[in-house]
């Protein structure tokens, strides 16, 4: 099936190659892609870190871009602006200029193709290979490169809207993220939808940071509640580099993501917090894969997932440590809370140490809320309905308190409490 | 205020409350004494509405409602109160979002408009000098981190901000040392009136030399064995559980 489905995809690459633009991916690595494709097949739930992910949407998606939205989203259906911050919005993978709020921050380029070769390759894991269809049908990049140690971090917002319905082809939002050496940068990705909210969305994430960068990412999927998104994310850390990564998952009906950080510079610093609410039928998967290449790089990784409804949450986070990766130091902690009595939920450690001398420490959890503390609560007075609201926001509180952004915290927050169906009682103890 | 009937408990399978009777008039403080495995925190337990507990007999009234037919909120609602023996910490739950809200589920419950935010603060912060607790912990989740005697000064003042008409302390005085034992105690007796009942459940004497009760009950297997004023307790602290616990047998 896998095969003849990579055959679809080939048909349907050949049948558009000649419009897709050769500066945002040179047509031999587009081809490259096709054939890497070809050759691997697209993964099924076979495969091991895939068992989580509902792929069937892949089977009947179109894989041909989206054709350009008529009538384009207009500025009043945007989330609001983060003050500071300058703002790229992308309709269906494609820069949106009128909707966009550019502003010129010393050493930042923003939206110019980066040179052939600037960013290391991306990931070549099979988990990663979603992305080869990016790579072959990408319409548009956001491609940002930091430079110099500026006084203040850089500050961007990118805004991914999808419009387009799955019937009439794919949205391919396609970030490409470079920091110098002691450059830093905050950077805030969002994907929501407007119109039918049936979108297709491949999303490919690349990201470089440089000796001594830092580099802040919050990643925000409020994609519409019947879309299919699907997300690869590739870093590579320099020595010293830090990397902060915090996703916030609320969005879509299937989403799965992958992310696969390399940490390939001695000291380098990642901390990885994800927070996922699925209700209904959602499904959230997230893979995570960091590889410790280098010696004494720090990794925290942190995950809090809620299932309620029919929904299934996953979280399969894996830890690798190489070789030549003495002093690492990691710590896991993935925690699931089931709120509904056909919910699921999977949270999965995985740790792979080739090396001595290394702290790596981890805790997995996945259970029910807490009978001790819903009786307390209860006991002070506080509805059924209210406490259990309260519970599920705390246990989401140690991925949200990460959010350092007083304003995007809120936003974040509200958006939390929407997800957890009328809110209105929690809202005000917000 | 509160009146119990022959209630029979069992958890587990096993009974644990085997005909307990006792009534609480309006404005006074019984204590109820016991050995441990006596029923003493099975009884706390039940009139707060903890789940896992099975009445098998008996009747509880309060204020002449039928207690155990309420929800635990709707008691709380009512006016009972629970004092943990061992309260929870519920990190990412701000303390001052849980009292805020039990004070508002309560009004609502009175037909009473929520507290102004500011009011409700300085009223809080007062009751926390009382009770000898710093600002700070109010931001904190609650009980989160804190200490043994910081979390029984917490229920405390819980209580204080709540003013409940009945209050039920589940060894409140257990883990204390002699200096928080007897902040715990002036923030108790501040909320002596003739319109509130206390009930303090405790193992030991030494809480009732600061709270001094106008009955003590000996809780002995599931029954009060005796019944007395204050001096009984000082008998039951010379002689011994087992001074009851031999005549009850």
């Amino acid at each position: 099936m896998t095969v003849a489905l990579a055959k679809r995809v080939a048909d349907e690459y050949a049948a558009v190659r000649e419009s897709l633009p050769a500066d945002i991916v040179s047509q031999e690595r587009r081809q490259e892609a096709i054939a890497a494709l070809a050759a691997r097949g697209l993964p099924t739930t076979r495969d091991e870190n895939w068992r989580y992910a509902n792929l069937r949407p892949l089977e009947k998606a179109r894989f041909a871009p989206a054709p350009a939205a008529r009538p384009q989203p207009s500025a009043f259906d945007l989330p609001a602006r983060l003050d500071g911050f300058a703002r790229y919005v992308f309709v269906d993978g494609t820069f949106a200029q009128p909707l966009s709020s550019p502003e010129e921050q010393p050493g930042v380029t923003v939206h110019s193709p980066l040179r052939a070769g600037a960013l290391a390759a991306s990931s070549t894991l099979p988990e990663a290979r979603l992305a080869l269809l990016n790579e072959a049908f990408a319409t548009d990049t956001a491609a940002i490169h930091v430079s110099g140690a500026a006084g203040e971090p850089a500050r961007i917002e990118l805004l991914f809207i999808a419009v387009a319905g799955a019937d009439t082809g794919t949205s391919y939002p396609r970030v490409q993220i470079s920091l110098e050496p002691a450059s830093r940068l905050i950077l805030v990705e969002r994907h929501v939808s407007a119109g039918a909210g049936t979108s297709f969305v491949n999303c490919s994430v690349d990201v470089e940071v440089g000796r001594g960068a830092q580099l802040t990412h919050y990643r925000l999927q409020q994609a519409g509640t019947r879309a299919t998104w699907i997300d690869t994310l590739s870093a590579v850390l320099g020595a010293d580099a830090r990397y902060r990564l915090l996703a916030v998952n609320t969005g879509a009906l299937s989403a799965r993501s992958t992310a696969h950080v390399q940490m390939a510079g001695a000291g380098a610093e990642l901390t990885l917090a994800v927070a996922a609410l699925g209700d209904r039928q959602q499904v959230q998967d997230y893979f995570a894969l960091v590889e410790h290449i280098a010696p004494r790089a720090r990794t925290e990784q942190s995950f809090r997932g809620i299932a309620a409804g029919r929904a299934r949450v996953a979280f399969n986070g894996k830890i690798t440590v190489r070789e030549a990766a003495s002093g690492t130091d990691s710590r896991q902690s993935l925690r699931g809370l089931l709120a509904g009595p056909e919910a699921e939920i999977d949270v999965r450690p995985q740790l792979e140490i080739y090396t001595d001398e290394v702290r790596c420490s981890h805790g997995a959890t996945a259970g029910k809320l807490d009978d001790n503390m819903l009786f307390y609560l209860l006991s002070r007075g506080l509805s059924p309905e209210v406490a259990q609201r309260l519970l599920k926001w705390a246990f989401l509180e140690d991925v949200v308190s990460k959010i350092e952004l007083p304003a995007l915290r809120r936003q974040i927050e509200h958006d939390l409490a929407g997800q957890m169906a009328d809110a209105a009682s929690l809202k005000e103890l917000l | 205020m509160l009146k119990i009937e022959d209630l029979h408990v069992r958890v587990d399978g096993k009974e644990i409350l085997k005909g307990l009777t006792l009534t609480v008039p309006t404005g006074e403080v019984h204590a109820v004494m016991g050995p441990n495995g006596s029923g003493k925190s099975t009884l706390a337990n039940v009139l707060a509405g903890r789940p896992g507990y099975e009445i098998t007999a008996g009747a509880v009234t309060f204020q002449g409602r039928d207690l155990l037919a309420l929800a635990p909120e709707e008691r709380a609602r009512e006016g009972v109160f629970l004092g943990f023996q061992y309260p929870v910490e519920i990190p990412g739950v701000n303390n001052v979002y849980l009292l805020k809200a039990a004070v508002n589920a309560v009004r609502k419950h009175r037909g009473l408009e929520e507290v102004d935010a500011f009011e409700f603060l300085t009223l809080v912060k007062e009751k926390m000098r009382l009770m000898r607790m710093e600002d700070g912990m109010l931001s904190r989740g609650v009980n989160e981190g804190f200490s043994g005697g910081e979390k029984k000064r917490n229920e405390v003042l819980q209580m204080l901000v709540l003013e409940p008409r009945l209050a039920i302390l589940d060894e409140t005085d257990s883990g204390l040392d002699i200096d928080a034992l007897k902040v715990v105690a002036s923030g108790v007796n501040t909320l002596r009136s003739p319109e509130r009942s206390l009930v303090l459940v405790t193992h030991y004497q030494r809480l009732l030399d600061y709270i001094v009760p106008d009955h003590v009950h000996v809780l002995v297997k599931g029954r009060i064995a005796r019944s007395g004023d204050k001096s009984l307790a000082l008998e039951l602290e010379r002689r011994g559980y087992d001074w009851v616990t031999g005549e009850a047998a």
